[in-house]
This record gives structure tokens, sequence and C-alpha cells, in this order.
């Protein structure tokens, strides 16, 4: 269109056409921030100038002005509770559900300074946790309409049968025919039942765990969790507990470990031995570098004439959960194996706990932490949204779907 | 591609008559061709009437010459004494390809030549059709150390024939790779089929061809994983290299030899009194009946890679002159075995 005059397009990068750009970006910057940082950004500026004397104690639930004047009556919880603090605060308490509200109330990670949502979940610590009924009677029947894991988590000979052929969750990888030889190495029908354990424990590998003292609960709950080879030796059990009732493994340890397990294969089965009975969880359909490997492990076992069984997640059950977090905020590449485990676990168990879920780089307190319990190897970057998981489990904490357990334990 | 585009590139008619003169040449005035089978055996027959005898001279003598060459009492295996770290090697069976011995590999060497040197009789076991319906197994199984080929099959029904005691046993890679899928997914099968052999040593070529070194050390890896009681040794490819050469001097024309014939050269160089069994290349026995290629299958072997028939008529040659025992026939009514001076 320009093209029919020649000198219109000579102040294309000229003064007045970057004036604009600039005042453009100014603006959508100063929008993008008015709508990240939102109202808390304007409010707490506006506050300063405009509370007085009485109100000041509202200083940091600043929050409340949004809900369109529907004040509650307590003090605020973070100032005053040094000063009345008894004891656990009773979960149905109104000043739990305010501070439960509090958390429920950031809807985005990014729509509160980390410290802030830190400072709340801190705050929260001095109430009871209990299970919402409801609540979490929903959030299952969400799941068990989106992934039913009681059915799906595993691949079965029931739900794959011999000649399927099973798409990889990688698109690219394409499908695996399901040949004689694999189709025996699943168990025949899944193993679990809808709501089989009363109370479950799913343990990340947070260095949060270190010197957290839970090993005793871990290993009181009926079904344990634990993702990727964690360590247990003697040093860690007071922390981490010995229990385990699955365990998944990453076939890219495997690969790096234990090459591949073609060459020494009892070191990988003497680090299986350390998980007593647990089950060997893989993702063997994951990706096609995955499959070899992961069949591998079975075959390892049976060599050894070991008792453990092998199980691999069924590649639909993993989208189906990806999926799902995908819609609730979760964007990554690819959902963590804690994140699937603490979902499994919702439809496998009544009660679920967990231990070891804290993905940032200090404790709710602020002081530093590390990676893992056992290293500090920083996973790569752009792989997994963990904060964001993190987050998801804060709320569903605060909702009394599940505990989180962040702190120490008695 | 050249060649087809010019028009004026074809061969000249006479260097093309040449070339045709000179294969039809070859073709009726062979430059080198063996003794026909049938010929064979009757050489065989003829000296089967006389006795045996060894000859100790002959032998100590033969056993010189493979010193000088090869000296398998140090060079046979891979040992941590004549391989260090670090040390270059060539592969044997390959074109100008060579491996370095890395700290992993070193390990899992033994330190010296692990047998009580030297050996006193010794029996070779081929694999050959021969042997079915033999009775030898008895016999073979008096000698000290018995050695056989190619992961064979002892099972029941074989021992009367071919005996229970095993040594040392050699495994091809091939055999790693076709029959036990490389070792990569169940070794189980593998592990429990070498438990035939006991307390023996397997004798695996992991240095000669590329290809063969990967699946020669997941056998070493699979048998000490799982605790099992035969132990792993690798062939020096300087070894199998010498030997070679040793037999090409004696006009063995092959890529390469057979297994078989490494052993036996081993075998005279580490044992005092040799006696072998089962190497017999024929399709016919002495009798001119019909026998399959191995005791156990009728697999014949790939052609112009092994040259039997040559080796046999070496061996032939040393058991003429006493130097080793080659039994042929059946070894039920005969008490030839004590005969031995």
């Amino acid at each position: 269109m320009g093209y029919s005059d020649p000198t219109s397009s000579r102040d294309l990068l000229g003064n007045r056409s970057l004036l604009f750009i600039f005042i453009c970006a100014f603006a959508v910057v100063t929008l993008l921030q008015q709508i990240l940082y939102g109202r808390n950004y304007l409010k707490s500026g506006l506050q300063f100038s405009w509370q007085s004397g009485e109100e000041m104690a509202n200083w940091t639930g600043s929050l409340n002005f949004t809900d369109g004047g529907a004040l509650r009556s307590g003090a605020d919880p973070g100032t005053r509770y040094f000063e009345f603090y008894e004891g656990p605060f009773d979960y149905n308490s109104t000043k739990c559900l305010e501070l439960r509200q509090d958390i429920i109330e950031v809807k985005v990670l990014s729509m509160v300074k980390q410290t802030e949502l830190f400072e709340r979940w801190r705050n929260l610590q001095i109430c009871k946790w209990e299970m919402n009924v409801t609540e979490a009677k929903l959030f299952k029947s969400t799941l068990s309409r989106c992934c039913n894991a009681p059915a799906f988590l595993f691949t079965t000979q029931k739900n794959t049968p011999l000649g399927t052929k099973l798409k990889y969750e990688v698109d690219s990888s394409g499908i695996f025919h399901i040949n004689q030889e694999t189709f025996r190495m699943f168990p025949k029908d899944m193993p679990y039942y809808r709501s089989q354990f009363k109370k479950c424990a799913v343990v990340g590998n947070g260095g949060i765990l270190k010197n957290s003292r839970c090993g005793q609960e871990i290993n009181r709950a009926d079904f344990v969790f634990r993702c990727n080879l964690p360590p247990l030796s003697e040093k860690y059990t007071a922390d981490v507990g010995i229990k385990t009732d699955i365990v998944t493994v990453n076939p890219s340890i495997i690969t790096e470990r234990f090459h591949k397990l073609e060459k020494w294969r009892k070191p990988f089965y003497d680090v299986l031995q350390a998980y007593e009975n647990a089950s060997v969880l893989l993702p063997a359909f994951y990706n096609t570098r995955n499959t070899d490997v992961s069949v591998r492990v079975k075959y390892v076992l049976d060599d050894f004439e070991s008792q453990q069984a092998v199980y691999y997640f069924h590649p639909q059950y993993l989208i189906n959960v990806s999926r799902y977090w995908l819609n609730q905020g979760v964007r990554a590449k690819r959902v963590s194996t804690g994140l699937i485990l603490v979902t499994a676990a919702l439809e496998l168990c009544e009660e679920v706990h967990l231990f070891g879920f804290w993905a940032f780089p200090m404790n709710p307190s602020g002081i530093f932490i590390t990676h893992h319990y056992y290293d500090n190897v920083k996973p790569r970057p752009g792989f997994h949204a963990m904060p964001s998981e993190i987050f998801n489990f804060l709320h569903m904490h605060s909702k009394g779907i599940l505990r989180v357990h962040t702190g120490t334990c008695s | 591609m050249a060649l087809c585009k010019g028009p004026r590139t074809r061969l000249p008619v006479g260097a093309s008559a040449l070339g045709f003169f000179v294969l039809g040449w070859l073709y009726i005035f062979p430059v080198y061709r063996l003794p026909d089978q049938k010929a064979i055996v009757q050489g065989v027959l003829l000296q089967q009437g006389r006795a045996w005898r060894r000859n100790l001279t002959a032998a100590a003598g033969f056993r010189k010459l493979l010193e000088d060459c090869c000296d398998p009492a140090q060079f046979f295996a891979m040992t941590k004494q004549n391989s260090p770290v670090g040390k270059n090697l060539w592969f044997d069976g390959e074109f100008l390809y060579s491996f370095t011995i890395d700290n992993e590999t070193f390990s899992l060497f033994p330190k010296a030549t692990p047998f009580q040197l030297p050996l006193k009789k010794c029996s070779v076991v081929g694999n050959g059709g021969i042997l079915k319906r033999s009775g030898c197994g008895r016999q073979i199984d008096q000698a000290d150390f018995v050695m056989r080929c190619n992961l064979p099959p002892l099972s029941r029904q074989y021992s009367r024939d071919v005996g229970s005691k095993t040594q040392l046993v050699t495994a091809n890679p091939s055999i790693i790779q076709k029959r036990f899928q490389n070792l990569l997914w169940s070794r189980k099968a593998f592990v429990d089929s070498v438990k035939v052999y006991n307390q023996s040593y397997i004798y695996m070529p992991a240095f000669s061809m590329k290809g063969g070194t990967e699946p020669s050390l997941r056998v070493y890896y699979t048998l000490a994983d799982i605790g099992a009681k035969q132990t792993v040794i690798f062939a020096n490819p300087n070894f199998l290299r010498d030997t070679g050469k040793f037999w090409k001097s004696k006009g063995i024309h092959a890529k390469r030899l057979s297994t078989g014939l490494f052993l036996v050269s081993a075998a005279l160089g580490l044992c005092e009194e040799v006696t072998i069994y089962g190497f017999w290349p024929f399709s016919m026995d002495l009798h001119g009946k019909f026998i399959s290629h191995h005791y156990y299958d009728n697999v014949l072997p790939d052609s112009g890679f092994h040259a039997m028939p040559e080796e046999f008529l070496q061996l032939w040659f040393l058991h003429k002159n006493g130097v080793l025992r080659m039994q042929l026939e059946r070894c039920e009514d005969d008490p030839l075995s004590h005969s031995a001076a």
C-alpha cells in the first residue's frame, strides 16, 4: 500500500515514529505491571497515604479492600500471632479460614512476590490441617473423569491387549507395537483400586527434607511413593524414612549411571534392593529412547530372581495428566514425576501427604536450602515448571484436598 | 562413470583377450588345488593299519617351533602381565584397526595365564560329525585338560560320545549375537546354557573383530554379575595373529584359521600329550558313510572363510609324525589310549 508514495517510508524510523513507539511501549509495560502486580502494587502505595491510626493494623491485609468492603473481623495474624499464640488453631476457626483464603486468592504465581507468598504460607502453618471431604471428593471425581489412575496408571494386559499400537507420550516418537514379549511383562490388571489406602505419603526429593526429622511420619503412612531412585542410606533415614511401596526410576539415570544396563547389572540391582519390596515404576513409553532401557529393568530383576514388580506408566495416562495440569496453569515441557505421582495418589488414597515438595531456593522462612536433600544438582532449566506445581499444591493444601509438609515433624 | 560416458574409452580387444586367456589357463591348470575328499580318505585309510606311536622328539621340536613364534604359555590370553594399561593392540581380524587398553578393560584381565603349566594330557574336542556314535566320551574325560570349541552342546544324549568334562571352551561373539541377542535383554538363558561347562574358562576372541569386543566383555559382565563358576578370559590378538602367520607359512590358505586349529596350536604349546577328537571336515566317514557336519547339527559353514581340509591335512601330517594323536575311529573296543609311549 505504501508503495504508491515513496516518501512515506522515509519516516519509518524517524523521530515521530520512534517517539510513538516508545510511548506505546511504556503504555504496554505499565499496563502489564498493573495486571501482574496489580492491585497490590497500587493499593499499597495508596494505603500509605490514605490510612491513618486505627487502620494501621490492616496494612498487610491489603487484599481485604479488593473484596468490596467485606471487612473481616479478626486482626491480622502476621503481626498478632506472636502475641496471642497458644497452640495450633482449629482448622475451621475464622482465623484459619481467613489465612487459607489468603492463599487461595492468589490465582497466579506471578500475582504476588515470592516472599509474600512464603509469608502467607508461613502464617498458615499455625492452623491444623484437616481434610475437606467435599472439596476432596469433588477434586477426585474430576481426576477420575480425566485420568482414572485405578484403571490406566500402568500398562496392563487388560488395558493394553496384545497387538495394541501404543502411542508414545512424545508425538514424534510414533507408536510402539505391543508384541508377545512385551505383553508378557505387563501385570494382568492394575494391582491397586480406588481409595485403597487410608493414608499415603508422596516423598519428593526437595532439599527441604534435610533435617526435617519426618522419617517416622513417612514410615507410618500406609503407602509411600518415591521419585527417581532417591538414596535411602543411613544418614537420611531419620529425615526421609525407609518405607517404600513404589519408586519411580528415570531412564536417564539408568543411561548415565548404569550404562543402559548393557554392561554390569549387579550395581543397579543392588541399588534397587535398598527399596526392599517396592515396585519399580518407569515411563517406558514416554519416548523411544526410554523403552529399551525400561524393558531391560524387567529382565534384570527377572534374571536375579527378585520379587520386585516392574510397572510402566501408561502413556495415555501421562498425556491426560499433563493436559489436566496444563489447564490448571502448569506450563512446562513436561510435568514432573512428583506431580504425576501426587495425581495418582489422590485417586488411590483417601488422604495424601506430601513431603519434600518445595522447589524454591529457600525454605518458607527464607533460609537457603539445597535443591535435593542429597545433593545440589539443579535440573535442566525450562523442562519442568516446579514452582508452578508447588503453587498448585499449596492451593490444594489450603482447600483441604491434600497436605503439604514443609516444616519439621515432631 | 567416466568409462560409461566416453565413447572412446572401451577396453582394447587385445587386453580382454589376454584376460580371458589367463582366466582360462588358471581354470585348466590351477596354481594350487587340494586333493580330492576321496583321495584324503584313502590316504587316511592307508595309514589306519599301522600302530600310532608318540614321537617325543618330534613333539618337543614342534613345541619349540610354537614357542619361538607365538609363545602360548605367555600370550595365550590377555593378562595384566602381557597387556598393561595404555598398550595399543591391533585387531587381528581387521584391517588396520587398533584399540588401547583402558583401565576398565584392564581390570577384567587375570594376573597371568591362569593354568598350571605345563599341562599333562590334553584333549582337544572339535565338533565334527564323526564324533557321533563314537563312544569316545570316557577317553576324552580321562585327560587332565579338555578343550572344546564354540560352546558345543554337552547334554546327556551326547555325553557318551563327547564326554562331559571341560576346562576350556571357546565362544565366538557371533554366537552371543545370534543365540543370545547380544546379552542385551534377558541373560538367564545364557547363564543357564553355560552351566554345563562347570568350572571352566570361557575363551573369547574379544579383540579379533571390531564388533566382537562389546559382546565378549558383556559375557564377562554377565557371568561376574551372577557369580557364575565360569571365568571369562580373552584371546590375545597377538597370539592369534602369530599363530595365523605360522600356519600360513606351513601352507594354509584361508582368510582366517578355525578356532579348532588355534586351540590345537595352543594345546601343542601348553600340554605334553595332545589327543584331538572330532576334527574331520568331510561329509563321509572312513567307511564311506554319510555323516553330518557337526555331531549335533548339520549346519554347513560359510564357504571361503575357513580352509578346513587344508587344516586337516596339516593335522594329519602331525599325527603321522607322532606329534599329536588324532582319534578318527570309534573308541570303545580300542585299548590304544594306553599305548601312548
